[in-house]
């Protein structure tokens, strides 16, 4: 019986010593990460800053290569990611919920089915903000004024199916008014736009108002909780208002990626995200994180596409 | 803030930042005189590289490769008629007359002085009005930036050349080829035929770079007769101290045309080829002899030079301050900032004074540089390329422009965008259609049309919207007053002639 029993441990341990070493052969050459968008912007900074953290925790030597392939707002890229071998040897960076919404109103060669989720990093929550010159300082001033007469206020917001307008949709409806949207090409546009009071108000995200904190009035963020880089900011939630919202940046695999070669890219960004430099990285160049990841980030994507599916078919943006 | 920027010197004289500084002049000499090698493209490639390094050494480096490309952009379109960069077009208005006339060394000369007059202007601008400019960038806000936008669109009227509906024709192809793309307001793809390539619309360069460069390549290789290999003789290069003084009358044109530079520079979106236009333009009309121009004036190449490089330090006021980059290669710079996790804003100049202020400091060098490394280096080398057989030069600008297209984006699509575009301009060539008109209507075509949609959609679709506030009131009346004045002049002499008759 002891026999017996001491086989199978040795069984079990042999099995797991071949798994470790099937592990440990991943990756055995480069990884590329391809990232959508043009070098220097927010979805590549947060690639090539996570990209010495993947290697050193990858272990054996790993070496991930940023490959921008910048075009159709990350359309490019994410379609040659979904349309790679899923060998573990390309991976990519994955936007929420633009990535979703293409798929909606554009015909994209890929779906929610393409990719194996591997990890979301960044939570970018949603704010308003008028200009500190403005009278409209407060939710309540706000939703008076909007509820006045339909259509003005004017809303500065950086694209047309993006998170800031999925945001203002859902505003539009907690509310009870109807807003005028002002698409820009770009947050930073639509932040100029405001601050030189060219429009009543803007919706931008957290990472883009930190560093102007005294030119805004931020009325509200759009988390279940405060935020720490924004002291003394309420958020919709506590305000009445049920909104939470943001745009969310991760990193996505093609589909059918092999279990151990996926467990070990999960546990690489698990360790990442713990590494306090990593954190402090991020927090220097404005990105709040959050880790999501597995099924617990393919289980967001799901919500995000379901809020875009609603949004499309009641509202839709072009 | 003028305390910090003292503090901020002696690193960047430091041995290390102030050669990368030198190292990026030549290489944006170098890289602005190939045509279909921009700034931007050569700044984008450097930004992965730039991840481990000291952040002033990369800032150097681009600061260095922005001012060293505006003045390498003269370069081939003084001796071969092709503008190296889209802010040298206006440059090749005179400075190829002029090399024809025999004085492309003068010429090249001029060019490198007004570069660095235009280059120190600027950054002097960037170093102690930076806040207070911003305050003017937030003035303009879509209304007014239409505005600014129509004004430079009127200078066509200038550009037209002898045949007004072939001016025309031409500029209506410029602002057809910026409606491809993604229509921002609506959502609507235009003209992309499913292709997601299109879908950001077409790069300028891949435009210029077609029109501009293939046909005279073709020229160059139609020519079988190996003529003129002495022509680099012709430049007549003097000691550019001895040419100096010369220049010293283009004093009023550096002056106008650094103020125009720098505030086209301000202003989100235009760029440097709008402010070579719109300063070629008023140089022109302040001249006492308009006539000559476009036939050799050393003055035109001193407007459009010192132009567009006034522009490119104050391209940086609203990058560092609001995040909203003047112009293209401002945009790449400042992903090379928040690589290194300097995020624009207020907060920038409180958090990291060294870098900021040093990187001003990195743009005032690379300015006085431009004289000492682009007069030797322009002068005494680069005019050489005339002295190849011509073949050979041909080739050697179409494998240029066929790699540099490429690797804009890395992807062959644009190659042969540009390819049909040199198809195009091979033809508009051979008609005598004029090329300048084409490329102002694809830069501000897309420019006035979405800033004019949005000035509408915030005004509720009313047009009176457009004029309700004093900066359009006075821009409109600008406008006015550029369209109406040579129709005045015209007939007041009419009048003139009559009563002499």
């Amino acid at each position: 019986m002891i026999t017996k029993f001491s086989t199978i441990a040795a069984t079990l341990c042999l099995a797991s010593i071949t798994s470790t070493q099937a592990l440990a052969d991943y990756p055995e050459k480069k990884i590329d990460l391809i990232v959508g968008y043009a070098a220097g912007g927010g979805t590549d900074v947060m690639a090539r800053t996570v990209a010495p953290f993947l290697e050193q925790y990858l272990g054996d030597d790993a070496t991930v290569v940023v490959k921008n392939m910048p075009g159709a707002s990350g359309q490019i890229g994410v379609t040659a990611t979904a349309q790679a071998d899923p060998d573990g040897y390309t991976i990519g960076t994955y936007n929420l919920p633009g990535m979703m919404a293409r798929t909606l109103d554009r015909d994209a060669d890929y779906d929610a089915d393409s990719f194996t989720y591997l990890a979301n990093v960044v939570d970018d929550p949603n704010v308003i903000v008028t200009p500190k010159s403005s009278d409209i300082d407060s939710m309540e001033k706000l939703v008076a004024a909007a509820q006045e007469r339909d259509g003005a206020i004017t809303v500065s917001m950086s694209s047309l199916g993006g998170d800031d307008h999925f945001f203002l949709i859902r505003l539009s409806e907690e509310t009870d008014a109807e807003y005028t949207i002002v698409p820009f090409s770009g947050s930073a546009p639509a932040r100029s736009a405001l601050m030189g009071g060219h429009v009543a108000m803007g919706i931008i995200n957290l990472s883009e108002v930190v560093n102007f904190r005294d030119e805004l009035n931020v009325l509200g963020i759009a988390t279940n909780e405060r935020s720490e880089l924004l002291e003394g900011v309420p958020t919709f939630t506590e305000q009445g208002y049920d909104l939470v919202n943001g745009s969310l940046r991760g990193f996505i695999a093609p589909s059918g990626l092999p279990e151990e070669v996926e467990a070990s890219l999960i546990s690489a960004f698990e360790k990442t995200y713990e590494d306090p430099k990593f954190q402090e990285a991020m927090l220097k160049s404005g990105n709040p994180i959050s880790l999501t990841t597995g099924d617990d980030f393919q289980a967001l994507n799901a919500e995000q596409l379901e809020l875009a599916e609603r949004v499309w078919e009641s509202s839709p943006w072009k | 803030m003028y305390g910090s920027l003292i503090d901020a010197l002696p690193a960047v004289l430091s041995l290390g930042n102030f050669a990368a500084v030198v190292l990026g002049v030549i290489t944006g000499i170098c890289i602005g005189a190939l045509p279909g090698l921009s700034a931007t493209m050569a700044i984008s490639v450097l930004i992965p590289f730039t991840f481990g390094m000291d952040p002033l050494v990369a800032l150097g480096m681009m600061a260095g490769i922005y001012n060293g490309a505006m003045y390498g952009g003269a370069i081939p379109a003084v001796l071969l008629r092709i503008p190296g960069t889209p802010a040298a077009v206006a440059t090749s208005f005179d400075g190829y007359p002029m090399a024809q006339q025999g004085r492309g060394g003068y010429a090249l000369q001029v060019s490198v002085v007004s570069s660095a007059i235009g280059g120190i202007v600027s950054a002097i601008v960037l170093m102690l009005l930076a806040p207070p400019l911003a305050k003017v960038t937030l003035l303009f806000g879509p209304s007014e930036v239409f505005w600014v936008a129509v004004f430079g669109l009127s200078a066509i009227v200038f550009l037209l050349g002898g045949d007004v509906l072939k001016g025309l024709l031409s500029a209506c192809f410029g602002v057809f080829v910026s409606l491809v793309g993604l229509d921002s307001i609506s959502g609507y793809d235009r003209y992309t035929f499913g292709h997601l390539e299109l879908l950001d619309g077409i790069n300028i360069v891949v435009l210029l770079v077609g029109l501009y460069a293939i046909p005279p390549a073709i020229a160059l290789l139609e020519e079988v007769v190996d003529v003129d290999t002495s022509t680099a003789k012709k430049l007549n290069t003097t000691s550019l101290w001895k040419a100096f003084p010369s220049m010293l009358r283009f004093w009023k044109t550096w002056l106008r045309s650094s103020v125009i530079g720098v505030f086209v520079g301000i202003l989100p979106g235009a760029g440097g080829s709008m402010a070579a236009f719109l300063s070629y333009n008023e140089a022109r009309r302040a001249s006492s002899n308009p006539e000559d121009w476009g036939k050799g004036e050393p003055e035109g190449v001193a407007a459009s030079e010192t132009a567009n490089n006034a522009d490119t330090a104050s391209a940086l006021i609203p990058a560092l301050t609001l995040g909203i980059p003047g112009t293209a290669v401002a945009a790449v710079m400042l992903g090379g900032l928040m690589i290194h996790g300097l995020q624009p804003g207020p907060m920038l100049f409180r958090d990291n004074p060294g870098i900021v202020f040093g990187f001003m400091w990195q743009f005032l060098f690379a300015a006085i540089l431009l004289i000492v490394l682009g007069g030797a280096l322009a002068t005494n080398s680069f005019a050489q390329v005339l002295r190849l057989p011509r073949p050979l030069l041909g080739a050697f600008i179409i494998t240029l422009v066929l790699v540099g297209v490429y690797s804009i984006n890395g992807r062959m699509f644009d190659v042969y965008l540009m390819l049909g575009f040199g198809f195009i301009g091979y033809f508009m060539d051979k008609l005598k259609f004029p090329l300048p008109p084409v490329v102002l209507g694809l830069i501000l075509g897309g420019f006035a049309e979405q800033n004019l949609r949005l000035a509408l959609r915030i005004g509720g679709g009313d047009w009176t919207a457009l004029a309700a506030n004093t900066t359009s009131k006075v821009l409109i009346a600008m406008i006015l007053l550029v369209i109406l004045t040579p129709l005045f002049s015209r007939l007041s002499r009419r009048k003139k002639s009559e009563s002499t008759a």
